[in-house]
């Protein structure tokens, strides 16, 4: 479970995050829409403990991500916006250092890389350097690395950026998989109809603020609109941004 | 978890086969370069024979048997005196004139030619030879002449020139030990190099940095790993560097030069030990400005200049030769230089030396890495990407 109280983040006279509250509950996905530069991506980063808010705290599962960092990033899997691999690694050699990095034991990891392997679909890549893989396999890679410790709570940046039909349609298989399994998913996005069909909750962002959150329906009602779509639009009040 | 980022970043250079053998190269030329003068020097110094093609020798035989009684090797007549020598073949031909008897006799200055080449060197020490037997033999003669008509011969020579010619080898050859202590210093810096940058300039390039960030692991650790990694590199292209040398020293005949270059297994070790100091804190630093940097390039760049640093101790060291003197210690490079030069001349160094610049270089060390631990936690570092 992860719990987002009054973040507010300046940079200079640039307000990035200004009293964002919101809650993302296990065995659920939640959505963060919005344009980019809304400041989705600070939030995300503030939760992961690598940006210091200026007020405000991140929690997940009750631990306070800024007091106990190491303790909050053990329950998190984070896919981040940058998701670089090490091109003279294998797959398998990623999970493998990530996972010790996680302080995974060695029997449990190789019983996780198998799992892994067949619920990505990574059979034929797991042995290869990650040097030649297309933008899907390493978007794989990139996810594997980031469940290998199977985190309850799951944080993907922009997951389906740049992926082929194929491979979004993989992805989103994945997601609903993982709350199906009671982990709590948090999954921010530009594009609307992945998160109108994806989400249980949906929190919209607008110049660093949360203007509207709730489920696709009640948004929905709250712009008095049948399509979605044209909700967000109001709500946001303008179309900038929104695939 | 120190152990397994050393292992992970260990084995990622190791699998780099360009950067691993690109590593070596510099440093081990510096033995290869050693080896290269000191045959150079030692083609000079060993006297060539001196081989004299003549042509009319039956004019002059006394003259003849003056030059072979000085230690020249007389050939019979080359058909093309002046083609051997523009083409290398001799270093020089001497022609005695078909007058030379008839001159001689009646107490004229009887001719003879030496064809040289001025433009090749190696010919020069030899040709001088001959002329300063010729030469010699010419004043002989003078001076009996003289002494036939009752004139003293000094009349002759109102001054005496005495050459005294101060180029020795050994002075040579000790001016290229300055390069041991470069060559060692260059090895410890290079060999970590692209460790260094691939571990922080890297993972920024690659975006691998978040993703590594986002374990619940101290940065110190990571930090420690990496840094050991680049240790580890750099040490192995150290060591193999200060082989090289030994390899190359023990089979150069530096007694020919009479020339004192001690390198044996001892001085072998306190070498290692006045430049191991400066691997640990090169590659603290290089990481350090290397995480400056977004691109690979970018920090090659920055470290390409940091790496000439070792220069400018050597050169002045060059230009004042002097013992190393105890504030030079803590300042890295100065002190390599020092201690090396002053090991393979045979001098005695303390102990206490090799620890000043140990500690010294594990403090610079600190810093630098707990600078490093900072760095990492700067939102600039980690999200800036070129």
């Amino acid at each position: 479970m992860i719990v987002i109280e009054s973040l507010e983040k300046r940079y200079g006279e640039v307000i990035a995050v200004n009293g964002v509250s919101f809650g993302a509950e296990d065995g659920k996905v939640t959505g963060l829409l919005g344009p980019n530069g809304a400041g989705k991506t600070t939030t995300l980063r503030i939760l992961s403990s690598l940006i210091k808010p200026d007020r405000g705290r991140a929690l997940v599962d009750g631990i306070d991500v800024a007091e106990r960092p190491h303790a909050a990033l053990e329950r998190l899997g984070i896919l981040p916006d940058s998701r670089g691999l090490y091109p003279r690694l294998t797959a398998r050699e990623h999970l493998a250092y990530f996972g010790a990095l996680q302080g995974v034991s060695d029997a449990q990891l190789a019983q996780r890389i198998r799992e892994l392997v067949s619920l990505l679909d990574m059979t034929d890549i797991i042995d290869r350097r990650v040097a030649g893989f297309s933008q899907g396999e390493r978007t794989k890679v990139a996810i594997a690395r980031a469940l290998v410790h199977r985190p309850k709570n799951v944080v993907l940046d922009e997951a389906t950026n740049g992926l082929d039909v194929m491979s979004t349609r993989a992805m989103r298989t994945l997601i609903r998989q993982l709350a199906a399994e009671g982990t709590c998913v948090l999954f921010s996005s530009h594009v609307m109809q992945e998160v109108s069909e994806l989400c249980d909750h949906i929190v919209v962002f607008a110049r660093g603020q949360v203007i509207a959150q709730g489920s696709p329906a009640l948004l929905r009602q709250q712009a008095s609109e049948d399509n979605l779509e044209n909700a967000f639009v109001k709500i946001i009040g303008t179309d900038a941004g929104l695939k | 978890m120190i152990r397994l980022v050393f292992i992970k970043e260990f084995i990622d250079h190791l699998r780099d086969r360009r950067s691993v053998l690109g590593s070596f190269i510099l440093p081990i030329m510096g033995p290869l370069i050693l080896w290269g003068v000191f045959q150079l020097i030692l083609d000079l110094q060993r006297d060539r024979e001196l081989e004299v093609p003549v042509v009319g020798r039956e004019h002059a035989p006394r003259l003849i048997s003056y030059l072979e009684a000085n230690g020249a090797h007389l050939l019979p007549a080359p058909t093309d005196p002046e083609g051997v020598v523009r083409r290398g073949e001799a270093d020089m031909v001497l022609v005695i004139d078909p007058d030379y008897p008839a001159r001689y006799s009646a107490g004229k200055s009887a001719k003879i030619q030496l064809i040289v080449d001025d433009s090749r060197h190696e010919s020069h020490k030899n040709v001088r030879r001959v002329e300063r037997i010729l030469l010699s033999y010419s004043q002989s003669l003078a001076a009996l002449r003289l002494i036939a008509r009752g004139v003293s011969p000094e009349v002759a020579a109102p001054v005496e020139l005495e050459e005294i010619d101060l180029a020795t080898p050994e002075k040579l050859a000790a001016n290229l030990l300055n390069m041991v202590p470069l060559f060692l210093m260059l090895a410890a810096l290079v060999g970590g190099m692209n460790v260094a940058i691939d571990t922080t300039a890297g993972e920024r390039e690659r975006g691998s940095l978040e993703p590594l960030l986002l374990n619940p692991v101290r940065r110190m650790s990571l930090v420690l790993g990496k840094w050991l990694a680049t240790v580890a590199a750099s040490t192995l292209v150290a060591l193999a560097t200060l082989l090289g040398f030994m390899l190359t020293v023990h089979f150069l005949p530096l007694e020919e030069l009479g020339m004192k270059m001690l390198f044996g297994p001892y001085q072998a070790l306190v070498m290692f030990a006045a430049v191991w100091p400066l691997a640990l804190f090169g590659s603290g630093l290089q990481m350090l400005i290397a995480t400056f940097a977004r691109s690979f390039k970018e920090a090659q760049t920055y470290l390409n200049l940091l790496n000439l640093l070792p220069m400018a101790p050597s050169m002045f060291l060059m230009l004042k030769p002097a013992q190393s003197q105890w504030w030079m210690l803590p300042l890295p490079t100065m002190a390599q230089v020092g201690t090396v030069v002053d090991v393979m001349r045979g001098e005695a160094v303390p102990g206490w030396h090799l620890a000043v610049i140990g500690l010294s270089s594990l403090v610079y060390t600190g810093v630098c890495l707990v600078c490093l631990v900072r760095l990492l936690g700067k939102e600039r570092i980690i999200f800036g990407r070129g």
